[in-house]
């Protein structure tokens, strides 16, 4: 198999993780106006739970969803915090998911210790013709479109999404309706917080995490999430996913090292070029 | 149903409500006239329970629905979803008899609110009031931005309400020669106060409220 | 004494007594002394950047390295380290010039995120370089000379880093009594209120950028000599998320609440690795204890004290002032002769 062939799967693959995490982000947004710092520690937490539920004997699949309620419950703890007082502003909670993810620092650290840790994912490769595919990259890709699968139908389909797209839509006439929209809150961030445990759980065997493992996922998350426009979570299937090639390309060409810089510069230059054309506009109208 | 007495509401140190007192009877279309920034929207964010009174008692009796004003709605859902909404706090989420209601939202069902004109959005906010089966519903600023007709039609649609299922009304409106035609009780609210009440068929004729908020004696509008 | 006068003695007593501090301490104290002082001048200018402009800023610890880095590079390819620790913070001030144009069109959170990207992408572009020595660093750094006096003892830059931020702290006085200081003022309250009484937005938050990053950059500069060698490992991320923890906690926009918010936070985080080294204690204690307390007083800094200890304080002392007014106002009236245990006003009736 050629070179790009192989940079380009891991890119896939790698870059559904980012979607993963972006979609995260983008729930929490969406439904409580608050960028999530922390989003990668759901990842990490994820991560370094199923490594322990391995090693503690429980078989795959449980321990990868143990892990993922552990990061669920996160969510929730994060949401608390994070939006619980009232009148908490957006920026106020920006700051606060960042305390938070610190924390999140210091639990890590004293349950697993400060060094990364890994667990084997799916091993051995899947040959068509001359392709040859790692078996873990497919099953990244597969339970990344598992799950997108899964939010639309919830947003689209069931009323408790409809009642997440309210409050994104209008908080105030989702009050006057009658909607807890803090309670909402939690809930969208016991999702992100379900999310990123996913991405933890699939990234994991490739990459071992350890405490400080979440900055990187976040940056390429949220630089997914704005490439979605910070709006539909499916949207970020596309930009995580180009991203993931982007950075692959670059690491494989060029140097490895420059690839989370790439990520880093696309979305700086995105949200510059957004803000540019807003305040043109507002010039413009008057 | 609805009964305020001696409600004051603040904002900061400016008083926006000066004890105010108000009542809606089971089955009671009532009027709330006044200027803009009168204090009219304020009273019914207090009953909403939105912003908090100072002082004073507010009693709701059965279910309260508060259709805002600028209609204030979902705007990237789709009509149906809005409805739906609108009974999160009910249990039936049936949405037939609002189609009956009002057919002219049968056959968007499935747009965007904010693909939809103006009197389709009103008629979409006070749906999703009345998918909550309230005893009263307020409306604040039915007629802004409306063609004469559509408010007509809309007016029609509140009567028939109030008088086949007794839904009490709360109307809301800079416009007084609506809310009077409509309703059978007003209140004048002025900078935060009650200026006068009664009977919509005295206020009418009295002099205060025809220079103030009418121009002109009433005309049928029918 | 009026409050202007209050204040300059109290001016006063602070240099007296940290230049006493510099020359009193010990060695061993001294060089979380200094840690404390750079600290101190980074987290004025934060303070400034949130404070008034009302932006996010989570990439100062990128000004600090590279007033650091220009510094180290100066002097390691022979010019005279002085030269270097004048470039230092022109460099920093420059470089958030360059990059302020762009970023500062962003606010909330995108700001923050860009600023966060910023110092990131800049640690990556030093580790790769070969003048900064890549990821290994710059080793060997000369020390720091003024004319005839040498500069190498920690005492020597305890002095050097009082002197700084006495320095700056004046002129951060100066410029926010300035008139562009009170549209500072004016903009950390409402920008479109600002912006519509002929405020140069723009500009201005560009200036108070580029002023904090000056100040990073002069820290960062001492902290080279003071150091003698330099490694991108020195500057992480984390570092940008302490100088705000600092300036929170103190209390934003005010300098001495950046001074109060870096001394306790610093000491504080000294104090518990102290207790974490203590025989018994895992090795990770230290670094567990030391996020646990930024993150515990980030969160209650920005959820329960708003304006930080300086806010605290004063309602303190609001509270304090009318509680003697209460009890002398008691006193009065019992030499008087009133009854005052029963309320003023009664229930049927409202005074006005």
């Amino acid at each position: 198999m050629s070179a790009f062939l192989s940079y380009l799967v891991h890119g896939i693959a790698v870059g559904c993780g980012f979607a993963l995490i972006a979609s995260g982000l983008i729930i929490i947004y969406r439904v409580t106006r608050v960028v999530n710092l922390a989003q990668g520690m759901f990842a990490v937490l994820a991560g370094l739970t199923a490594s322990s539920m391995l090693d503690l004997g429980l078989p795959h699949g449980l321990a990868e969803i143990a892990a993922t309620i552990a990061s669920a419950a996160a969510g929730v703890i994060l949401g608390l915090v994070a939006i619980g007082k009232r009148g908490t502003s957006p920026e106020a909670s920006l700051i606060v998911t960042l305390g938070v993810g610190i924390f999140g620092y210091a639990l890590e650290i004293l349950i697993w210790g400060d060094q990364p840790r890994s667990f084997a994912g799916l091993s051995g490769l899947l040959k068509i013709s001359d392709l040859e595919l790692p078996k873990q990259y497919l099953l990244i890709i597969a339970v990344t479109l598992l799950v997108f699968g899964a939010l639309e139908v919830f947003f689209e389909r069931t009323y408790l999404g409809k009642t997440l797209s309210a409050c994104a839509s209008n908080p105030g006439a989702a009050r006057l309706v009658g909607i807890n929209v803090t309670r909402m809150g939690l809930v969208g961030f016991a999702l992100g917080g379900a999310l990123g445990g996913v991405a933890g759980v699939v990234l994991t065997p490739l990459t071992p995490v350890s405490y400080d493992s979440d900055m990187p996922l976040f940056v390429n998350g949220f630089a997914a999430a704005i490439l979605a426009g910070l709006r539909r979570p499916i949207l970020a299937l596309a930009g995580g996913i180009g991203l993931g090639v982007a950075e692959a390309m670059v690491a494989g060409y060029a140097k490895p090292s420059y690839q989370s810089s790439l990520a880093l510069l696309l979305a700086i230059t995105i949200l510059v070029v957004q803000s540019a054309r807003r305040s043109s506009l507002h010039v413009a109208e008057q | 149903m609805i009964d305020v007495e001696d409600v004051v509401v603040r904002y900061g140190t400016a008083i926006a409500l000066d004890r105010v007192s108000l009542t809606v009877a089971a089955g009671e279309m009532v009027a709330l006239i006044g200027a803009n920034g009168a204090g009219k929207s304020t009273l019914l964010n207090a009953l909403s329970r939105v912003v908090p009174t100072a002082s004073g008692s507010m009693r709701i009796r059965g279910c309260f629905a508060h259709v805002p004003e600028g209609r204030q709605l979902f705007s990237d859902l789709s009509v149906d979803d809005n409805l739906r909404l609108g009974a999160f706090r009910a249990t039936d989420r049936d949405t037939s008899w609002i189609y009956e209601l009002m057919p002219e939202l049968d056959g968007v069902r499935k747009r965007r609110a904010d693909s939809l004109s103006g009197g389709q959005q009103q008629m979409v906010a006070i749906g999703r009031g009345l998918m909550a089966r309230p005893d009263v519903i307020a409306i604040d600023e039915m007629s802004l931005g409306l063609a004469p007709k559509v408010v007509q039609s809309l007016a029609r649609q509140l009567s028939r309400l109030n008088e086949e299922r007794g839904l009490g009304v709360l109307l809301v409106e800079q416009s007084a020669r609506l809310a009077l035609s409509l309703c059978s009780k007003a209140y004048v609210l002025e900078t935060g106060r009650l200026v006068a009440e009664g009977p919509s068929r005295e206020l009418v004729n009295s002099h205060f409220v025809v220079s103030a908020y009418l121009g002109s004696p009433l005309e049928e509008t029918a | 004494m009026t409050s202007v006068t209050r204040e300059r003695v109290t001016f006063g007593a602070l240099v007296a007594g940290s230049l006493a501090a510099a020359a009193l301490l010990d060695d061993s104290a001294l060089s979380l002394y200094v840690l404390l002082l750079l600290s101190a001048i980074v987290t004025v200018g934060v303070s400034l950047v949130m404070g008034h402009a009302g932006q996010v800023t989570l990439g100062q610890g990128a000004f600090y390295a590279c007033g650091a880095y220009t510094a180290g590079v100066v002097a390691t390819s022979g010019l005279p380290p002085l030269l270097g620790l004048v470039l230092a913070p022109l460099a920093a001030a420059a470089l958030a010039t360059l990059i302020g144009v762009p970023l500062l069109l962003l606010r909330g959170h995108h700001l923050a995120f860009a600023t966060l990207a910023m110092h990131l992408i800049f640690l990556s572009l030093v580790g790769e370089m070969t003048i900064t020595g890549g990821d290994v660093g710059l080793q060997g750094i000369p020390r720091l000379s003024l004319g005839a006096v040498k500069l190498d003892s920690i005492r020597s830059y305890a002095y050097l880093s009082c002197l700084a931020l006495v320095g700056i702290v004046l002129v951060t006085k100066n410029v926010l009594a300035s008139r562009p200081g009170r549209a500072l003022r004016a903009l950390s309250s409402s920008e479109v209120a600002a912006a519509s009484s002929g405020v140069p937005v723009g500009r201005y938050k560009l200036a108070v950028f580029a002023l904090s990053a000056g100040y990073a950059g002069l820290a960062g500069g001492i902290y080279a000599f003071h150091m003698g060698y330099l490694a991108p490992g020195s500057f992480p991320v984390l570092l940008s998320i302490e100088y705000v923890v600092m300036a929170a906690v103190g209390g934003l926009g005010t300098v001495s609440g950046a001074l109060l918010g870096a001394a306790l936070v610093v000491l504080l985080v000294d104090a518990l690795s102290r207790i974490a080294t203590m025989s018994g204690m895992p090795s990770t204690a230290p670094v567990v204890l030391s996020y646990a307390v930024y993150a515990v007083l980030l969160v209650s800094a920005v959820l329960f004290m708003p304006g930080g200890l300086v806010s605290l304080i004063a309602s303190l002392r609001a509270k304090a002032s009318k509680a003697r007014a209460l009890a002398r106002s008691r006193q009065r009236n019992i030499a008087v002769g009133h009854d005052t245990s029963r309320p003023e006003t009664s229930r049927h009736g409202s005074p006005s």
